[in-house]
């Protein structure tokens, strides 16, 4: 991907995280049934917060360094 | 069996390894650089200081009373982690660039360096954060309380010691452990290595204690899915009906706030930051790190209310399931877990709010007492930094104590520390502007935060002393003189919402909306335009962070003196060789540069306002003052803008001279032309003249000729004369048309009227030479604008050279006319000897004859050039196209007129 994207990418990344974290989508998985002896919502936010994790691993292996600090000088 | 005795031993004896850890650490990263101190995974785990007995305990409780909705608080968090690029990376760029200290440093800083500003969001940070400290007491002293039960044995030392000593022994400790901690050294960054190391380290306990619980609490309780059935059966709601509400939002947008507002977590994610890489690894770490913390948190509250007793603690089920199941050990290690989450905070949030106090505080006033100048004596001001840090940590727990003493009926943690989230995230709204709004002014930020820290008083804060006051009971109940709709749970007749979100919703609103109306009205200080841009286009022009703050002159000394004042005379004497200057005694004009980059060094120690007022009293002398500074910019680029015109123009007249050059060009070569034409025309008409000349001779002196000798001559001397005038007359014609005399205005005409005459007028000719004229396919009409006699002439022309200089053995001459309903084309084509190829742009031109017209020809070469010019005072062309075979073609365009569809 281009800079440009990846910035774009760690954006809506972070939105898609604010929007699955926050009803009504989140709403969407209070169906008062058990997965793997555990409530639906429990697992449906914990597997968001992985995923998430793994897209911040990712991005912020790719993206972009900068080069020396320029912000920092005649030090 | 534990007893409290032997914990609280364990627990000074646990704070004697922390310490040895901070003074190792700080040995170590004061000989390397690069140690494994300064790895984004401390940072990372320091970060998690986040993660206090808030979390160890009191998640457990809100999980028991409110199921998922503990996540949210980490959840919030996560989110400005994931987005690390856009918040947090512009925080740590900024405090490295402007050298902050603190988060009252920059707003501060941002707003104009006003000392105003900082002094409020400081109060508000103090105010705010003593239900936080009050928590972790609460936490602590539970916990103590939790193991040593009601047992005789179990209370040891602390028999007869009720709650409120405890805690008050447990803050005084802190106390005095932060103070022995925290302020050892005022150092250049306010990054304090060994803290940070022992914060990490403590992350690291806390973690493992929490983890080892839920581990225990899931086997005890024979996996998740028995867990959960039980307490289903139980009548728990393991559901959580109803959890994503507005209660939900508002707790993740306080939990947003928190983590870029609370001042520990600025210090230790901006502040004590290394290296702004480090924030990749905390970006998806930290997130993780807090994922691991709330594994379990469901489980061990599920498991608490189905196995404790009813009446027992949910807050303290992480201590008490342990020491339940008569697992002393693990009690301990949980206990170590809380108190290490809860010292941490403390560390750290009384570290950075002491750094507040001293320098948006203590700083002013001793400046303002002091003139500028600072404290006299030895040490000088570091001395007295140290002592005001010191003097703040101890105020800042005992008012976290008050807070405590005061509200001790409540049981709850979570409750308490979301207050304290609320208080802070005040700063958010001022913070977002600092960072991506040009035009927010001073007056905006300090409004609005006042505003919002108002609301939050009363609708949040006040609200906890309910139980501890009846006048505040009353006034939550009638609201103040009995206005209803001020009632603080209710605000505005805001009824049968749930008083967080009440509050939280008010004290944002309200916060945000002062922002944006009062930036709208109001002006911004120069200053405050200067630091607006350096934060907003902070990646925009990363060289020029924080110039032209202080321009002015002053020597050396004096600002050696004001620098060991703050800095210590060997940090100030290493800055200043550094710079090539001598410590003391040299009364050199140090360069604006230098000047610039000592009040970042000061500022690192002081605060941005501090170090502004302290240099600008050395250097005000005959400083030039920012105003004029801008002036000067100002004049700079009006000076810039006014060579720039100077530049067009001259660029201007290079390109007039250059077209006067051209000009001049283009006489000389019509001079020369002309003189070419001249020579022609005599040469032309010199033939003639010298024929009737010698004929005429010959007439006058031979005597002896015959009748019709003679009239041979007379004939010849009539053709040459006639010969003559017409060559005369082309050539007046020419130069009528080229100089446009000739009056002919361009009317509508029909053009195939015209070509139906020069057909008609040179059919005779044809048929005299006995050839055939072929007239092609034809259009009906031609509305063009022009001259149908001149047109008819140029036709004529064209026609008759095509049958004149015809030597074909069946000489042939086609005409055709064709439109396509923009243009009217006539075309003329023979077959005679055509136009060699080099010849084709020439036979325009005047006396030029084609090759084969030779000197035997009639004419004199004007003919095309007569033409062409009427094609083209007819807005119409006159060309030579290239023809299939043999022969030439001659091809009028002409456009038509525009009335020609009707």
């Amino acid at each position: 991907m281009e800079r440009r994207k990846l910035a774009s990418a760690a954006m809506f990344l972070t939105l898609a995280g604010a929007l699955l974290f926050m009803p009504p989508i989140a709403s969407v998985f209070q169906v008062h049934q058990r997965v793997l002896g555990l409530p639906v919502e429990v697992i449906y936010l914990f597997v968001c917060w992985m995923l998430l994790v793994a897209g911040a691993w990712w991005l912020g292996r790719q993206l972009p360094r900068d080069t020396g600090e320029s912000g920092e000088d005649d030090g | 069996m534990l007893s409290a005795d032997f914990v609280i031993a364990t627990g000074i004896g646990y704070v004697g390894l922390l310490f040895l850890i901070a003074y190792v650490s700080d040995r170590q990263a004061r000989r390397t650089q690069s140690s494994f101190l300064r790895s984004p995974f401390v940072y990372t785990l320091a970060i998690s200081v986040y993660c206090t007995s808030w979390t160890f305990y009191g998640a457990v409780g809100s999980a028991a009373r409110n199921g998922l909705e503990y996540l949210a608080i980490y959840l919030g968090p996560t989110l400005v982690f994931i987005g690390w690029w856009f918040v947090l990376r512009r925080l740590v760029r900024i405090a490295h660039n402007q050298r902050i200290t603190s988060i009252a440093d920059l707003l501060s800083s941002r707003f104009g360096k006003s000392s105003r500003l900082a002094v409020l969001v400081t109060v508000i940070a103090v105010v705010g954060i003593a239900p936080y400290i009050a928590l972790q007491l609460k936490a602590v002293t539970s916990s103590i309380q939790a193991i040593a039960g009601g047992r005789e044995f179990g209370q040891g030392g602390l028999s007869g010691i009720d709650e409120v000593g405890l805690a008050f022994g447990v803050a005084a400790g802190m106390a005095l452990f932060t103070v022995l901690f925290g302020t050892r050294n005022v150092d250049a960054k306010e990054q304090h290595h060994g803290v940070v190391a022992a914060i990490a380290f403590e992350a690291v306990v806390k973690l493992a204690a929490l983890l080892a619980v839920g581990i225990f609490v899931v086997f005890a309780g024979g996996g998740f899915e028995a867990i959960f059935s039980r307490a289903e059966a139980a009548g728990v709601d393991i559901y959580s009906t109803g959890t994503f509400d507005d209660r939900w939002i508002a707790m993740n947008v306080l939990s947003i706030a928190a983590i870029i507002c609370l001042p520990r977590q600025f210090q230790i994610t901006v502040v004590e930051n290394s290296d702004e890489n480090h924030l990749r690894t905390a970006a998806w770490a930290f997130p993780g790190y807090l994922l691991l913390m709330s594994l379990f948190t469901l489980p061990i509250a599920l498991y608490g209310l189905t196995t404790m007793p009813a009446g027992a603690n949910p807050d303290m089920f992480v201590l008490t399931l342990p020491l339940a199941a008569d697992q002393a050990g693990l009690a301990l290690f949980a206990f170590i877990g809380g108190f290490s989450s809860a010292t941490s905070m403390i560390i750290v949030e009384s570290i950075a709010l002491s750094i507040m106090v001293s320098n948006h505080i203590v700083m002013p006033l001793v400046l303002r007492f002091t003139q500028g100048r600072g404290v006299g004596g030895g040490q000088g001001v570091s001395q007295l930094l140290l002592n005001s840090r010191r003097f703040s940590i101890a105020l800042i727990l005992f008012l976290g104590f008050f807070y405590f003493y005061l509200t001790r009926d409540s049981d709850a943690l979570a409750p308490i520390g979301l207050i304290s989230f609320c208080g802070v995230a005040q700063f958010l709204p001022a913070i977002i502007a600092a960072l991506f709004w040009k035009e927010a002014s001073l007056k905006a930020a300090t409004a609005s935060v006042a505003v919002g820290f108002v609301v939050w008083a009363w609708s949040s804060f006040m609200p906890s002393f309910e139980s501890a006051s009846p006048v505040v009971a009353q006034l939550m109940a009638e609201g103040p003189w009995g206005i209803h709709w001020l009632r603080p749970e209710a605000l505005f007749g805001l009824d049968g919402i749930d008083p967080l979100v009440n509050a939280v919703f008010w004290s944002l609103f309200l916060n945000s909306a002062t922002l944006v109306i009062v930036s709208l009205f109001t002006t911004q200080s120069v200053l405050e335009r200067v630091q607006a841009t350096v934060f907003a286009d902070l990646f925009r022009h990363p060289g020029s962070a924080g110039r032209t703050v202080i321009r002015g002159t002053a020597t050396s000394d004096d600002l050696y003196f004001v620098a060991q004042r703050v800095l210590g005379a060997e940090r100030a004497t290493a800055l200043f060789e550094s710079a090539g200057l001598e410590a003391g005694g040299d009364a050199r004009e140090p360069l604006p540069q230098f000047i610039d980059r000592l009040e970042r060094e000061l500022a690192g120690s002081i605060g941005a306002a501090s170090a502004h007022v302290m240099l600008g009293k050395v250097v005000s002398g005959d400083a030039v003052s920012l105003e004029e500074v801008l002036q000067m910019a100002d004049e700079t680029q009006q000076a810039i803008e006014y060579s720039l015109q100077l530049e067009r123009t001259s660029s201007e007249l290079r390109s007039t001279a250059q077209k006067l050059e051209e000009a001049n060009q283009q006489l000389r070569e019509l001079d020369s032309q002309k003189d070419e034409f001249l020579s022609q025309v005599s040469h032309e008409v010199r033939t003639p003249m010298t024929s009737i000349r010698s004929f005429s001779e010959i007439l006058l002196n031979e005597q002896r000729l015959g009748e019709d000798e003679r009239k041979k001559f007379v004939s010849t001397i009539h053709e040459e004369s006639l010969r003559l005038t017409k060559l005369l007359d082309e050539i007046l014609d020419l130069a009528a048309l080229e100089r446009g005399e000739r009056g002919d205005e361009n009317a509508l005409i029909d053009a195939e009227a015209a070509f139906d005459r020069a057909i008609e007028v040179c059919g005779a000719l044809a048929r005299q030479r006995g050839m055939t004229l072929t007239v092609g396919e034809r259009c009906a009409r031609a509305p063009v604008m022009g001259d149908s006699d001149r047109l008819c002439q140029v036709l004529i022309n064209l026609i008759s050279n095509a049958i004149k200089y015809n030597d074909a053995d069946r000489p042939r001459v086609e005409v055709r006319s064709v439109t396509d309903g923009e243009e009217y084309r006539i075309e003329v084509a023979d077959n005679g000897p055509g136009i060699v190829k080099g010849e084709r742009n020439l036979i325009f031109e005047k006396f030029a004859r084609g090759a084969a017209g030779n000197a035997a020809q009639p004419g004199a070469g004007l003919g095309l050039a007569i033409s062409r010019q009427i094609v083209t005072r007819m807005n119409g062309t006159l060309e030579l196209v290239a023809g299939a075979g043999r022969g030439a073609r001659f091809r009028i365009t002409l456009p038509l007129a525009a009335v020609a569809a009707d």
